[in-house]
């Protein structure tokens, strides 16, 4: 299972330490969704041992646990977001995009260059029927926030548990794909995923659909890993020796 | 008064549960225990939260990290460990919790999970970007004080 965090400077905790209390916490994967947490190609690239301390693959051997480097697209206008994404997309593994109004979240469901939207009803944005067919249909990833559950209380948490049983309502009548995270910005918010599938559990969730919505970040890890690999040329052809075996 | 005849007795769980904060946090065993009910109050509701218990039967704290033996009914050993894992600050200051294990009693559980108290902590200068920073360490971490606030690194990040 897979957890998606703010790491320093976005958010408290640096990604080493994120990653050693997920280890912990017997989560499989971390994907880093601050852009300047990690050094990729030539982005936020510094002098050598800078590098070497936000290489993914650096953090993943010294922790044992896979480190994704992900994005957060947050623009105020579709057509600025589309520019990042594209940007993004061939140097991230995964792109998410923040939505948060009916326009930002229709802009990330119906671009299937999008892997996932996070916090869709934060600050009022609405989903709907539309958006989760579009969602289904270009393969874009509806993030369920746990974050206020845990960390706000009264009448902001009451809003946030409400806004989550409705979008699980629509998202699961359209079967458009989901993640779960509780976006954590330190190593104190991270929380582990029995407790993830508990808090969910008692807010109505089934609790194997929140563990799929942990894992699903692996998934999307995995597929754009092979899509940004020089040997992929599109869905079922690779470059490589002929298949031996059917 | 009497005691209950065996089979009418409640039964518990004990939960090992790990505590983590910043290192100039204060946490108490009175207001962890506020936190634990609060908690399980504002997510289980009145009827929830007295069917789980979470009583909060063992306690130490230093230096930023802790640990804790929580009593809970048996039965609702997934309700309390939601309410705990919504328990995200205690008299202010915010805590990371991780539910480190579940026994049948509490011997089992102070051996299984308790007694990870922490290492010393030291205080140490190291460069952190582009800055020296005044670090207290504890183990692989490094939590660092900065103008904006803290920031939780690690010996990765600093060596």
């Amino acid at each position: 299972m897979y957890e998606a965090v703010h790491a320093h400077p976005g958010g408290e905790t640096t990604v080493a330490r994120h990653a050693a209390t997920a280890a912990r916490y017997g989560y499989e994967g971390l994907v880093v969704r601050t852009r300047a947490a990690l050094a990729v190609d030539d982005e936020n690239a510094g002098d050598e041992q800078t590098n070497r301390r936000r290489d993914p693959t650096a953090l993943a051997d010294e922790y044992g646990i896979d480190v994704v480097d992900a994005v957060e697209v947050d623009a105020d206008d579709p057509s600025q977001a589309a520019g990042t994404v594209g940007a993004a997309r061939s140097t991230r593994t995964a792109v998410c995009v923040v939505g948060g109004d009916d326009r930002r979240n229709r802009f990330a469901v119906e671009d299937p260059r999008v892997d996932v939207l996070v916090r869709p009803t934060a600050g009022g944005g609405g989903f709907n029927h539309v958006l989760a067919k579009a969602a289904r249909d270009n393969g874009v990833r509806v993030e369920f926030d746990l974050g206020p559950v845990l960390r706000a209380s009264g009448g902001d948490r009451v809003r946030a548990l409400a806004d989550l049983r409705k979008l699980r309502e629509i998202v699961t009548y359209y079967d458009a794909p989901h993640v779960v995270s509780a976006n954590p910005s330190s190593h104190l918010e991270l929380r582990a995923p029995r407790e993830l599938v508990a808090v969910a559990a008692e807010a109505g969730f089934d609790p194997e659909w929140v563990r799929e919505g942990l894992r699903e970040w692996g998934v999307v890890a995995a597929r754009n890993r092979e899509r940004l690999s020089g040997d992929f040329i599109q869905p079922g052809v690779r470059r490589g020796r002929y298949e031996t075996e059917r | 008064m009497k005691h209950l005849p065996k089979h009418l007795r409640p039964r518990w769980r004990y939960l090992g549960v790990g505590i983590e904060t910043w290192p100039d946090a204060v946490v108490g065993r009175r207001g962890f225990q506020r936190a634990l009910w609060y908690s399980a109050g504002n997510l289980l509701g009145d009827t929830g939260s007295a069917d789980a218990g979470l009583r909060l039967l063992s306690f130490s704290y230093a230096g930023g990290t802790g640990e804790a033996v929580v009593r809970v009914r048996r039965g609702h050993t997934a309700a309390a460990r939601a309410a705990i894992a919504c328990v995200s600050e205690v008299d202010g200051d915010p805590v990371g919790l991780y539910v480190r294990g579940i026994s049948g009693t509490v011997r089992a559980c102070e051996e299984r999970y308790m007694g990870r108290a922490a290492a010393s902590t030291t205080q140490r200068d190291v460069a952190f970007g582009d800055a020296e920073r005044t670090a207290v360490v504890r183990e692989d971490a490094y939590d660092l004080r900065t103008e904006s606030g803290h920031v939780g690194a690690a010996a990765f990040d600093i060596e």
